[in-house]
Formats: C-alpha cells, sequence, structure tokens
C-alpha cells in the first residue's frame, strides 16, 4: 500500500515538474517547492545524524571525550561574521580548514594524479602498430599545443600563436565530446522518468 | 512566408513533444537496436571474468535518486555479474542515498542468487568524510566501519572480518556521480594502496575519465546508460540500459536532425540578408 503511494505520489510530482515545459504554473511551483524543503529536511538530517552526532556530540557526552569542545568551538566561529565586532574570527575555522585540506590533498594528488597523468603521456611511437603510434601522436601533440595556449607570458604570435591555435582545435573536440555526453546524460534521465511512469505508475511496458 | 521562416518561429513546445514521442513509442515498441561493446566496458567485465572465486569486490554506490536513472541499471548489472561468478561483494557509500538505492539493488540480486547476507556480501551503508575517510579506510577498516547499515558490528559478520584492509579487496567498483567518488577513489585509494579501481559514472563526467583510462589509473569505464546498457549485454541481462538504448538512439538522431535543420535555416536566413 505504502508503495502504491509512493509512486503516485511520484508520478504526480514528475508530471508537475514536466508542466513547465508548457507554461509556468502552480503545479510546477508545488512540486518545486516540495523539493527544496525536502531536500532541506533530509540534508538536515544527514548532517546532523552522519556527522555531527556520531562525530562530535555522542563522543562528548557519551565517552567524555571532553577536548571535542574545541572542534565545536571553531565551528561555532565560523558564525562569528553575524556579529561585526567579531567577525575576523572566521579566520580561525578557515585557516584550519584550509590548511587540513591542503595537507591531505597536495601530496595524494601529485602521487596519484599529476605524476601518473604526466607519466601517460610518454608513449612510444615506434614499434607499435601504424593506429597506436598516430593514437599516440595525437595525445602528445595535444598536450603540448594544449599547455602552449595556457602559456601567457608572451604574446601568442608567430609560431606561439598557431601553436596556441592548435590546441584551442584540441580543447574544441575535447568540449564537442562533453557537451555529446552531456546531452546522452539528459536524455537518459528523461528515459528514467518515462521508464518509471510507464513501467511502476501505469504498467504499460 | 516560406518553410524555412515557418520553421524559424516553429514554438519550441513543438521540440519538446517531438522528443518525448521519440522516447516513449521505442519504449512501447522495442525496436532492440544492435549496442556495440567499447573497450572500457569490455575491461570491467574482463576483470570480474578474471578474479578467482570468492575474491572481495568492494562496491561504493556514490551517487543519489538524481543520477538513478543512469547508474541504477549499471548497478544490478554489474552485482548480478559478481554473483554469478561467486564473488563477495562489500558494499559501501560516498553518498547518504547511495547506499539505500545500491541495497535495493543488492537484495534483489542476492535473493535471486540465493546469497547470504555477512557471508557473501554485505553493506556497511553510507560513510562521510570523502578522501580523510579513504585514506583510513585503506590503512585499516575498522578504523572507519564498525557497524553495517543496520547497526550489526561488522565483526561479528564472516565477510566483515575477513576485511581488515585494502589488501584484502581484489578490486574496487565505484558507480560515481560526482564529488565524493571515482576521482576520490583513483586519487586517494588507488595511488596509495594499488587496489584496481573500476567505474561507472554518468555520462557527463565519463569524458573527463578518459585520461585514467589511458594512464591505467582506471581498469574500465561504464559510462551513462550506454555503459549500463553494453553491461547487460555481456552479460546477457535485458534491464533498463538496454530498455532505454533504443529511445536514446531515436533521440539522438533527432537532435542531429534538429541541428541540421537549424544551421539550414540560419544560412537560408544569412544568404536573404
Amino acid at each position: 500500500m505504502m508503495n502504491t503511494i509512493g509512486i503516485w505520489i511520484g508520478a504526480l510530482l514528475t508530471l508537475a515538474i514536466y508542466s513547465f515545459l508548457y507554461k509556468d504554473n502552480p503545479f510546477y511551483k508545488l512540486a518545486e517547492n516540495i523539493f527544496v524543503g525536502v531536500s532541506a529536511g533530509y540534508w538536515a538530517v544527514v548532517l546532523w545524524f552522519d556527522y555531527a552526532w556520531p562525530n562530535l556530540f555522542e563522543p562528548l557526552f557519551k565517552k567524555g571525550q571532553w577536548f571535542n569542545i574545541f572542534p565545536i568551538f571553531i565551528g561555532i566561529l565560523m558564525f562569528a561574521p553575524l556579529i561585526p565586532r567579531i567577525s575576523w574570527m572566521v579566520r580561525i575555522p578557515l585557516t584550519f580548514t584550509m590548511g587540513v585540506a591542503m595537507a591531505v590533498s597536495i601530496t595524494q594528488i601529485v602521487q596519484g594524479d599529476i605524476f601518473p597523468q604526466l607519466q601517460a603521456t610518454f608513449l612510444p611511437l615506434t614499434g607499435v602498430s601504424f593506429f597506436d603510434a598516430f593514437s599516440n601522436l595525437l595525445i602528445i601533440c595535444g598536450v603540448i599545443f594544449t599547455l602552449i595556449y595556457f602559456y601567457f607570458s608572451k604574446e601568442h604570435k608567430g609560431v606561439l600563436g598557431i601553436s596556441a591555435r592548435i590546441g584551442i582545435w584540441f580543447m574544441m573536440v575535447s568540449f564537442g565530446a562533453s557537451f555529446g555526453y552531456t546531452i546522452m546524460a539528459r536524455v537518459s534521465l528523461f528515459i528514467g522518468r518515462i521508464y518509471f511512469l510507464l513501467h511502476n505508475w501505469l504498467g504499460v511496458i | 512566408m516560406n518553410i524555412f521562416e515557418r520553421l524559424s518561429q516553429l514554438d519550441r513546445r513543438i521540440i519538446f513533444l517531438l522528443v518525448a514521442i521519440a522516447v516513449i513509442v521505442p519504449m512501447i515498441v522495442p525496436l532492440n537496436l544492435p549496442v556495440d561493446i567499447t573497450k572500457p566496458v569490455k575491461n570491467v567485465y574482463d576483470k570480474i571474468e578474471s578474479l578467482p572465486e570468492g575474491s572481495v569486490v568492494l562496491v561504493s554506490t556514490d551517487y543519489d535518486p538524481g543520477s538513478e536513472a543512469e547508474l541504477y541499471p549499471a548497478t544490478e548489472a554489474f552485482i548480478e555479474h559478481c554473483f554469478r561468478r561467486n564473488l563477495k561483494i562489500y558494499m559501501m557509500g560516498l553518498w547518504p542515498a547511495g547506499s539505500e538505492l545500491g541495497n535495493i539493488a543488492l537484495n534483489k540480486i542476492a535473493k535471486y542468487y540465493n546469497k547470504k547476507y555477512g557471508e557473501d556480501f554485505i553493506n556497511v551503508g553510507y560513510r562521510p568524510g570523502g578522501a580523510v575517510m579513504l585514506l583510513s579506510l585503506g590503512r585499516n577498516f575498522s578504523d572507519v566501519i564498525k557497524v553495517d547499515y543496520q547497526g550489526i558490528p561488522v565483526d561479528s559478520l564472516p565477510l566483515g572480518r575477513r576485511v581488515k584492509s585494502a589488501r584484502d579487496l581484489s578490486m574496487v567498483m565505484t558507480f560515481s556521480a560526482g564529488d565524493p567518488g571515482i576521482i576520490h577513489w583513483i586519487i586517494y585509494f588507488h595511488a596509495r594502496y594499488g587496489v584496481p579501481v573500476c567505474g561507472a559514472t554518468t555520462a557527463i563526467m565519463a569524458p573527463q575519465q578518459y585520461p585514467y583510462l589511458s594512464s591505467g589509473q582506471l581498469v574500465g569505464l561504464l559510462g551513462g546508460l550506454k555503459g549500463a546498457a553494453e553491461y547487460e549485454t555481456l552479460v546477457e541481462r535485458r534491464g533498463r540500459g538496454l530498455r532505454g538504448m533504443d529511445s536514446q538512439s531515436i533521440v539522438h538522431l533527432l537532435l542531429v536532425g534538429f541541428i541540421g535543420l537549424g544551421n539550414v535555416i540560419l544560412l537560408y536566413q544569412r544568404r536573404k540578408k
């Protein structure tokens, strides 16, 4: 029974959202506001039960980990800009957050992203099939010409200008592929909704 | 007013209607258009085929209902393949709703293959913390995971006791819709602990993963609904991926037609000026 009610609510809200394609209307506004409200409520529950309570308050109140007062205090300082006299104190949590994020990211991004990606551009042009050699050459040229486009310390004229222009072509191909995939993604989401309406709601497929 | 002038003033709602028809009709009357298998998808399939029976695969469902249409079909097809090969599944999620969606697929397929919770599969639910959590997880699972999604201590479950660190995993499969997701598994988990990573991503994210495929940091990739349809073809399972592919192909043809027509109208208008 609950499942059926859920399907009906889902189907009616789906139709209400798509009704916007005809024109703006109260059903669309209702569905939009329900979505915003439910999302806010959902995230409030997730933040409390998955972040704040198990990591901060439960250890403090149930396990006596009194030093959890410090992260709570630093967290409260995030609201300092609300009081102009102490607004500068927001720098403390911001600096702390940035420091931790940098410490975690820098070594791993160098080790896990920059070096392996750099290594992946050292590709053989001989001793492989013609197709592989051509693909490898395209990758090498793509990396070099695109990097040249982002070299701004010299005016893009002459050889540098031509190279930068070739770099733009490589980027345009990349943007085109991304745009094609984006269309595919949007159509897939629409297919998902239509499948829900035809299969789960109406049962015609 | 000739045909080009009329088309240039076409109500855009007619285009919406045509797209809707192009999606609905092939779903009701399937065309069964062929689906070619691409190398990144075949790599995921081959990786699973290469694992010995009983190996543990960590499945991370890093998406929410907004991407369910693209990633859930791939989740079901992948889990079915793992269970057919008698692999163990250790499921978790970096997104709150992801582990719930993964759980639906896991329980549905496990029931069909008579798999037992705790022995053949386990779901430890949503794990917040992103990169920091993944770095700790690989070193020692018990630092991060103490109970499963139902609150049962993982040490009381055979599969939970077996997986102590990243070394106990044969591979990671992430179903990813954004951040945190596939990039974190590659940069933080694979780079630090060397566990092979495969992924299924939304189509929007797929082009960004090709450099990682090319560098070997990512073993294989299922990109969007098309990737799911290819995987369903490989595991001989007609699910939502394959059912949606006819509509996807027809809409793409329609859009190519619209783009061509739009350019013809533009050229006509320029010539007229």
